[in-house]
């Protein structure tokens, strides 16, 4: 076999294997599933709107906690990310910052919310941590890796200016980043908004504990009206999102 | 200990080498004088070692062997801020701040001389704003003060450049490549306002050019460099034979 066909063929025999281990070769099951769909689609129509006065409070609930969480853990990483670049910092400083980071990335939303329900109790104050701490190791990594990415012929000329590294970040890092902060932060916002809403299923607060109950009473028309719900509140944000890209970040064709 | 003039060059090099990391030597021995008060104007092939002996020059990069004074102080011990009230230097491609104003380009000029507090906050004390507008009207630009730097011709962007380094305060200006990207008639006019400005300012400059004619204009003195190292023979004006061009503005 010529070299070039060696990765193709590899990664499509190895994928193969896994798909068969994973149970995708199992026609029966997948008919099943497909029937299933069927039902749960038919069960979940038309969707109860009459929960939405109930629902209301849990839904304000869940943007309010991405709201907060997003911008606390935007907050907390800008310092950890700039700590973090090693343009400004040495390499054992930067390393600290990028390890503190990769570590707070490596637990999953879901477990931080648990284990704040563990250290402040039940409710959304648990869930706005465990959003925030989220966002604080994946935004830090991002822009830490962001930052490193400046113009260096920027930085030199800012420098020889004689400006202190907090100036050289307010005046070069910040400024030359901002469109990539900005879209950042808004992805993250948009994340976290999924996100809170599972949170409840640990306590955390939120649209979570209304759809546990639903998904445990198997009402799914409620549920279904739970999900539009999401899908509407995500919608709002892509539009907030797009207004915001339109009128702060910089045109990238005129740059 | 603060620099004097005392008939010391401007800058010197001390037979300079430099490599980037365990390559060949891209500086070879090279030793020079700029004159104080004095223009000079580098030049040679691309890929002969200028960048790189400029940015040795304005203290960004360490020599691996030899040494760099300005006004006779050696600049290895210098701190930063130090340095930057005897050098101002501007990168090939000028190194600006896209997403900001040319007022607040040319601000930063001012940053070794004010402290973290209020520049972090954007706030600049009167007389360096003052400044800062009157380098943009030296360089012609005061009307664009508000105006992002990404949305001005090339031509504006280099005034913004020099305007930053006029507002630095600097003894020494090294530019890389300067005006090489305008055309003839657009960059011989801006030279014009910077040799008046240094002239006022009574400030030494050190430009890289590869375009004979503008070397003409600007230089009194041009130094050849070839393979990183200075072509013996070439220090000082032969080139010059030819008069200045004055532009009027």
């Amino acid at each position: 076999m010529k070299a070039p066909l060696v990765l193709p063929a590899t990664t499509a025999l190895f994928l193969f294997a896994v798909l068969a281990h994973l149970g995708f070769f199992d026609l029966e099951r997948l008919a099943r599933g497909v029937r299933n769909l069927g039902i749960l689609g038919s069960e979940m129509l038309p969707p109860d709107v009459g929960i939405l006065p109930t629902v209301g409070a849990a839904l304000w609930e869940t943007v309010e906690m991405s709201f907060a969480g997003t911008l606390l853990g935007f907050l907390a990483s800008l310092p950890l990310s700039v700590l973090g670049t090693r343009r400004l910092f040495s390499s054992w400083i930067s390393s600290v910052a990028r390890f503190i980071a990769a570590g707070i990335r490596t637990v999953p939303v879901l477990l931080w919310a648990i284990i704040f329900v563990i250290l402040v109790g039940l409710g959304p104050l648990a869930g706005t941590l465990g959003i925030a701490a989220y966002t604080v190791g994946y935004l830090a990594k991002i822009y830490a890796d962001l930052f490193e990415g400046t113009d260096p012929e920027i930085v030199e000329a800012v420098q020889s200016t004689g400006a202190s590294k907090l100036q050289l970040v307010r005046f070069v890092i910040l400024p030359e980043a901002a469109n990539a902060v900005l879209a950042q932060v808004l992805f993250m916002l948009e994340y976290n908004i999924r996100a809170s809403s599972v949170l409840g299923f640990v306590g955390a607060g939120g649209l979570g504990f209304v759809i546990q109950i639903y998904l445990q009473s198997l009402d799914y028309q409620r549920l279904a009206t739970i999900l539009l719900l999401v899908l509407v509140i995500v919608l709002v944000m892509d539009g907030i999102s797009a207004w915001l890209r339109k009128h702060f970040l910089l045109s990238a064709q005129t740059v | 200990m603060t620099p004097t003039d005392d008939g010391a060059p401007a800058v010197q090099a001390d037979r300079v080498w430099f490599a980037y990391r365990n390559r060949d030597w891209v500086l070879r021995d090279v030793s020079l004088a700029i004159p104080a008060g004095k223009h000079t104007v580098i030049m040679g092939p691309s890929g002969t070692g200028k960048t790189t002996l400029l940015r040795v020059l304005a203290g960004i990069l360490k020599p691996d062997e030899g040494r760099v004074a300005v006004f006779g102080q050696p600049t290895n011990g210098f701190d930063q801020r130090r340095l930057s009230a005897l050098i101002g230097y501007i990168p090939q491609q000028l190194g600006l701040v896209r997403s900001l104003s040319a007022l607040d380009n040319v601000l930063m000029g001012s940053l070794g001389r004010i402290g973290d507090g209020k520049a972090l906050f954007g706030l600049f004390p009167r007389a360096e704003t003052d400044r800062a507008e009157a380098a943009l009207d030296m360089m012609g630009i005061a009307h664009k003060r508000s105006e992002q730097v990404f949305r001005m011709s090339g031509g504006e962007r280099q005034r913004v450049a020099i305007a930053r380094t006029l507002l630095q305060h600097p003894r020494v200006v090294i530019a890389d490549e300067f005006a090489s990207d305008l055309d003839l008639a657009l960059a011989s006019e801006i030279l014009t306002r910077i040799r008046r400005a240094a002239d006022k300012e009574n400030i030494t400059f050190l430009m890289s050019m590869h375009r004979l004619g503008l070397a003409r204009q600007f230089g009194d003195d041009v130094l050849a460099l070839k393979d990183g190292e200075i072509v013996p023979g070439f220090i000082g004006n032969e080139m010059l034979e030819t008069p200045r061009a004055e532009v009027s503005l």
